[in-house]
């Protein structure tokens, strides 16, 4: 509607045609963006062109990356598996029983309870017999050749080395003790000292204490 | 102009030539892309494609806490092409083959000469074994090595961490199947199947992205839960092996089990074997006896006896009767105790105490004997216990009309009636919980790998004798602790204990023979029974009679009790007098 009320409007003045330069001025406005749609077009299609091959070489870098990654992935789950069959070794009752003999433990199989709730004392405590304990049977007929993983050896050797070293120290400290007690006076009161100078706990005290319930 | 004629021609020519080579191209080209492009990229399809083995493994065996009991683990078996074998360089030194074994047998711990030998043998073979189950560990180390001969191939092995505690059992797993036990018997729980997949890989081995194709999902196999507590159960069997070899005996076992609901905690074979390495072990110690095996159990069947017939009313623990020297079942036919031949005035509980053969069978004799054998039958003789374990045994009791003027007494001291020890131990857990069975259980469920839990079917306990029956038979039980010759080795400091010794002839082909089983059953603490023990030792050699196993049962059960943080009793015992 406004487009025929301009061109009523501006009719009765322009009497002369002036159609020519009108067309020359649209050819040249239309000649001007057909040259840049062909050149957003082809840009547009390099640019897309670009991007798949960018994309398609990054998606072939990540096969490269998902195969370190599964193989890394192996290989963690090859450790847990070592580590696992170390540790199944190392809680297997056998070991322990031997590690614990080897310490110098012995099982009791007479224990007394103190009741929290009144501080009683139940059962009968009998002292551990010393000569029950350390020895481990052999359960087969004795034909299997499987000998335990080297973990097992290595922790026995460890325990076995700081046990001594254990025993080395407390020798020391009673000589010592004794050695105070002959020096000084019937009245002395280092007899309780050594007790401070205890050698640390086995294992540097990190196994936790029982629980009792 | 003939120059420009000549030039002429020779542009025709050339374009000619041009035009046809352009035409080869083209045709060929359509060839390729067009005329065969399906055929082509099929075959190139091919060559780029591999398949490959998805890996699915089979589940574990776990005791009640958790612990493996058999797992799958990862081996490699190390392989060469003798073809390809030589010398080698490594970082500019060069490896010869004598070096290249003996880095081998160093970390394999093998023998360099028989890995020489392997490859030696046929050099023109295409392939060799050099070492097999290599683990992962020595895997990395020959990886190490950069040997560009050796080849390692990955391998499912099953290993059982515990060694024999529990080898009876699981049972083993074979080359191709499961030979035993659990691992057999839950096979379609624990079995894994493997799946497969196709991809393409590109020149350098890479997969082409995208090209995966999973052809078969692998399942993995689900975990078995044992109601096992194997700390226990190496306890258990290492307290047979100690007193078994010193007793010289041929085998023994012994059986833990909870009372509350029927749990086996510990169910110990001795001798073993090692599941790991059984190719030498005897066939003999490779199965469970105590499920397998069936006995004569002897008196330990007294308790069972004394308590059926308290239910049925025919007697009572103060009950006043004369036990003879001999019983006469019918003239010239005698039946008599062990080492007695006086008269002697007992009491039904002084029955039980003595164990005497003639004071039981007069008993007996106010029972029919029909009765005896549907009660013989409802404590579950005569029929697989709850376990349904791998070629378990159902033992025999004698239908009412098989059971002979002999055998009626006899059954009440354990003869002519033959059992396993699980079902000895199930009817101990009946007395022991108030005259109700519950069914043994040994595999507590499944767990699929997708862990859903798959509980193992449970049987309706059964109420056999009355709780008041049960429990007047195990005050006289408590009697034998306390106050028999045996009480110094059975006493548990600070617990009631209720036990019964058995002594029972190893029938042969002429008859009772000199061999014997020996055992005793057992629970504590007595007042209210948490725990029922058996031990049982086959033809010991030292010593014949029951009184050998009592060390054995005194250790496992005082060691249970422990274990369990059982509280000490604190009643005392109020028990029936024996004389009268």
């Amino acid at each position: 509607m406004t487009a025929l009320a301009i061109s009523s409007a501006g009719a009765p003045r322009a009497k002369k045609l002036q159609v020519a330069p009108s067309t020359r001025q649209k050819t040249a406005t239309n000649a001007v963006p057909k040259l840049r749609y062909i050149v957003v077009l082809l840009a547009g299609i390099f640019a897309i062109l670009g991007g798949q091959l960018l994309l398609s070489i990054a998606v072939s870098g990540g096969a490269y990356e998902i195969a370190s990654l599964k193989s890394d992935l192996r290989g963690s789950h090859q450790q847990q598996q070592i580590v696992g069959e170390e540790i199944s070794a190392l809680v297997a009752p056998d070991t322990l029983a031997t590690l614990a003999g080897s310490m110098g433990m012995v099982p009791d199989n007479n224990p007394a309870y103190i009741r929290v709730s009144d501080g009683a004392i139940v059962g009968e405590a009998q002292p551990a017999e010393a000569s029950s304990g350390g020895q481990v049977y052999a359960t087969t007929a004795g034909t299997e050749t499987i000998t335990p993983p080297a973990i097992v050896e290595d922790v026995f050797t460890t325990i076995s080395y700081q046990a001594a070293l254990e025993a080395d120290a407390e020798d020391v400290l009673a000589a010592q003790a004794l050695e105070d007690l002959t020096l000084e006076d019937a009245t002395a009161t280092t007899v309780g000292a050594p007790a401070s100078d205890a050698p640390a706990p086995r294992f540097g005290g990190s196994i936790p204490s029982p629980v009792t319930r | 102009m003939p120059h420009q004629r000549v030039s002429s021609r020779r542009m025709g020519v050339a374009l000619v030539v041009v035009f046809l080579m352009a035409g080869l191209l083209v045709s060929r080209l359509v060839d390729v892309q067009v005329v065969r492009a399906d055929e082509l990229k099929e075959q190139s399809a091919d060559i780029r494609t591999t398949s490959e083995v998805i890996w699915a493994s089979r589940g574990s065996i776990v005791d009640s806490f958790g612990n493996d009991l058999a797992r799958h683990v990862d081996r490699y078996d190390i392989s060469t092409d003798p073809r390809k074998v030589g010398d080698f360089r490594r970082d500019g030194e060069v490896v010869t083959v004598a070096g290249a074994m003996a880095e081998i047998a160093a970390i394999t711990e093998t023998n360099p000469d028989e890995l020489l030998y392997a490859v030696n043998k046929d050099t023109t073979a295409h392939f060799t074994y050099l070492v097999k189950g290599v683990s992962p560990e020595d895997r990395q180390l020959l990886r190490e090595l950069r040997n560009p001969w050796l080849q390692m191939d990955l391998v499912r092995e099953r290993t059982y961490p515990f060694g024999p505690v529990t080898a009876n059992l699981t049972g083993m797993l074979g080359r191709d199947e499961p030979l035993a036990g659990i691992e057999r018997k839950y096979d379609s729980c624990l079995g894994a199947i493997n799946g497969s997949a196709t991809y393409q890989r590109g020149a350098d081995g890479i997969r082409l992205p995208g090209t995966t194709q999973v052809v078969e999902q692998p399942i993995h196999g689900g975990d078995v839960t044992l109601t096992i507590d194997s700390d226990l159960q190496w306890y258990v069997l290492q307290t047979l092996a100690e007193h078994g070899s010193n007793l010289g005996a041929q085998y023994g076992s012994a059986m833990v089990v909870r009372v509350d609901d029927g749990h086996i905690l510990a169910a110990a074979d001795w001798p073993t074997f090692d599941p790991n390495d059984f190719s030498q072990a005897p066939v003999e110690f490779m199965g469970a006896r105590s499920f397998s095996s069936p006995y004569e159990p002897g008196s330990i069947m007294k308790s069972i006896g004394i308590a059926m017939l308290i239910d049925a009313g025919y007697t009572y623990a103060e009950d006043k009767i004369v036990a003879p020297g001999f019983y006469e079942v019918y003239p010239g036919r005698f039946i008599k105790n062990f080492l007695v031949a006086d008269d002697r005035q007992l009491t039904t509980a002084g029955v039980l105490h003595t164990s005497s053969n003639t004071g039981i069978s007069v008993l007996a004799d106010r029972m029919p004997k029909e009765a005896a054998t549907r009660y013989f039958q409802k404590f579950g003789f005569g029929e697989v216990t709850g376990v349904e374990f791998l070629g378990e045994s159902a033992g025999q009791v004698l239908s009412a009309d098989q059971v002979d003027v002999v055998t009626r007494y006899n059954q009440f001291f354990g003869q002519g009636i033959s059992v396993t020890a699980a079902q000895m131990a199930s009817s101990y857990q009946t007395l022991a919980n108030d005259g109700v069975r519950v069914p043994l259980r040994l595999v507590d469920g499944c767990r699929t790998s997708e862990g859903e839990v798959v509980a193992a079917p449970t049987a309706e306990p059964v109420q056999v004798v009355s709780a008041s029956a049960a429990q007047q038979t195990i005050r006289m039980m408590e009697t034998i602790v306390s106050q028999g010759p045996l009480r110094n080795t059975l006493e548990i400091p600070g617990y009631r204990v209720a036990a019964k010794t058995g002594t029972a002839e190893i029938a042969t082909s002429q008859g009772y023979g000199d061999d014997r089983v020996i055992s005793l059953a057992g629970m504590a603490p007595a007042e209210d029974p948490e725990y029922v023990v058996l031990v049982s030792f086959y033809k010991p050699q030292t010593s014949r009679v029951s009184t050998a196993a009592a060390p054995a049962f005194h250790e496992i059960l005082s060691h249970v009790l422990k274990h369990y943080r059982v509280a000490p009793s604190t009643e005392p015992a109020v028990l029936p007098p024996l004389t009268w």
